[in-house]
C-alpha cells in the first residue's frame, strides 16, 4: 500500500523543507507549495492525503486556499492541519481544520497528528 | 514616514497600537527561524551516525546553521531597533570618509548581492558614529542588491550634508516604515533591517528616503579630522 500523501504549504522555504524532512523521516510521501494558489493546482495534480497549512502567506493566504478548496466538491473533505506562527489557535477554526500546531511545535507531535488523520476509519459495529 | 526616533515621550493609543503590531511582526518572524533550527537539530539526534556524516546530515547541518544565522540577524536588529527607540545609544559622531563606509559596506555584502560600483569622492567626510553607520549601509546594500542586482552606491555633498545614494533592486512601498504582523516574511531573516537603517539615520541627525528606485542616506558632512557640524551627532 503507498504511503500517505502530504502537502505541505508555506511560504517560508527553509519551513518547508524541514517539515518535508521530519515527513520523510517517516516515509510519508510530500508534496510541498509556497502559496495557496501553488497548493491549489498541486491539490489537483496530486490529490494529498491531508494538507498542513501556514495561514499567512503571499498570493494566497492559507484561508483564502481553504475557502477556495471546500468549495470544491472532490476536494471539500481533505483534512487539514493549521501550521502557523501567529499564535492565534482560533485562526484553525476559521478554515475548518482538524487541529492548529503554533510553530515551534514538538516533531512527536506534528507525527502524531498526521498519523492520526491519516489513520484508515475503524470499520462500524455490524458493518 | 512614521518618526520613531523619539522614545522619552509619552506615546498615544495609536502608538500602543502600532507598537503591538511591530512586536506581533517581529514574534512571527522570529518563530518560523527557530522553528526550523530546533527541527533541524532535533532529526540530526534521531538519525544515525552514519547518515549523519553522509548526504541527509549535511543538509540538516547546512538547514540549522542557515536559520540560526537568521534567528541571529532578526535578533540584533531588533535589539538595536528597540535601544535606539530607547534613546538607549548614544551615538559617537566623529569625521568617516564617505568612500571608506562605503567601500566597507561592499566587502561585507551578502552572498546574494549582485556586483558594486562605488562612485564616491574620497574627499567626502560624513559627521557618524562607525558601527551604526556600518549597520545602515549593510543594510542598504543588502536591500538594493537582493537576488543578485547590481548595485551602485553614489554621493554627493549638498550643503551642510553629504547624500549617499544606494541604487539598485527598487525599494517597495513602505521598505523603510515598520512591519506589521502580516507583512510578509522574509527568509533572507533582514526583515527589520531597513526600518533599523531608518533609525540609525535618525539617530545620527539625519535622514534615509527611499525614492526615485533608490535609497538616500543623508548624513552630516564633516570635514576630514575637523569639527562637525552643527546638528551632528555627539555622544
Amino acid at each position: 500500500m503507498r504511503s500517505p500523501l502530504v502537502l505541505v504549504v508555506d511560504d517560508d522555504p527553509d519551513i518547508l523543507e524541514a517539515i518535508c524532512e521530519i515527513l520523510d523521516s517517516e516515509s510519508y510521501r510530500v508534496a510541498r507549495a509556497r502559496n495557496g494558489a501553488e497548493a491549489l493546482e498541486r491539490v489537483d495534480a496530486e490529490r494529498p492525503d491531508v494538507i498542513l497549512l501556514d495561514l499567512m502567506m503571499p498570493v494566497m493566504d492559507g484561508v483564502a486556499f481553504a475557502k477556495a478548496l471546500r468549495e470544491r466538491p472532490a476536494d471539500r473533505d481533505v483534512p487539514i492541519l493549521v501550521i502557523s506562527a501567529d499564535g492565534n489557535p482560533q485562526r484553525a477554526a476559521s478554515v475548518n481544520a482538524r487541529g492548529y500546531l503554533a510553530k515551534p511545535f514538538d516533531i512527536d507531535v506534528l507525527l502524531s497528528h498526521v498519523a492520526d488523520i491519516c489513520r484508515p476509519a475503524e470499520p462500524r459495529a455490524g458493518a | 514616514m512614521a518618526d520613531d526616533t523619539g522614545g522619552a515621550e509619552e506615546r498615544g493609543p495609536d502608538d500602543a497600537e502600532r507598537r503591538s503590531a511591530f512586536l506581533g511582526f517581529v514574534a512571527h518572524e522570529v518563530r518560523n527561524p527557530l522553528s526550523t533550527a530546533l527541527w533541524s537539530a532535533e532529526l540530526l539526534g534521531r538519525i544515525g551516525a552514519e547518515e549523519r556524516g553522509g548526504a541527509r546530515g549535511e543538509k540538516l547541518v547546512a538547514m540549522c546553521l542557515r536559520s540560526i544565522a537568521r534567528l541571529r540577524q532578526l535578533v540584533e536588529d531588533h535589539f538595536l531597533c528597540e535601544r535606539l527607540d530607547a534613546g538607549g545609544i548614544p551615538p559617537r559622531a566623529e569625521p568617516v570618509s564617505a568612500r571608506e563606509a562605503a567601500a566597507g559596506a561592499i566587502e561585507r555584502r551578502p552572498p546574494d548581492v549582485g556586483e558594486v560600483a562605488l562612485e564616491v569622492s574620497p574627499d567626502l567626510f560624513l559627521g557618524a558614529d562607525r558601527p551604526l553607520l556600518a549597520r545602515a549601509l549593510d543594510a542598504l546594500v543588502a536591500a538594493a542588491g537582493r537576488d543578485g542586482t547590481a548595485v551602485r552606491i553614489a554621493a554627493e555633498a549638498a550643503g551642510d550634508t553629504v547624500r549617499l545614494a544606494v541604487s539598485g533592486k527598487a525599494p517597495e512601498e513602505g521598505a523603510l516604515e515598520d512591519p506589521v504582523k502580516g507583512t510578509p516574511s522574509d527568509p533572507t531573516g533582514r526583515a527589520l533591517a531597513l526600518p533599523l537603517a531608518r533609525r540609525i539615520a535618525a539617530a545620527l541627525g539625519g535622514a534615509l528616503s527611499a525614492a526615485d528606485g533608490r535609497y538616500v542616506l543623508t548624513l552630516p558632512r564633516a570635514k576630514a579630522g575637523g569639527a562637525l557640524p552643527r546638528g551632528a551627532a555627539h555622544p
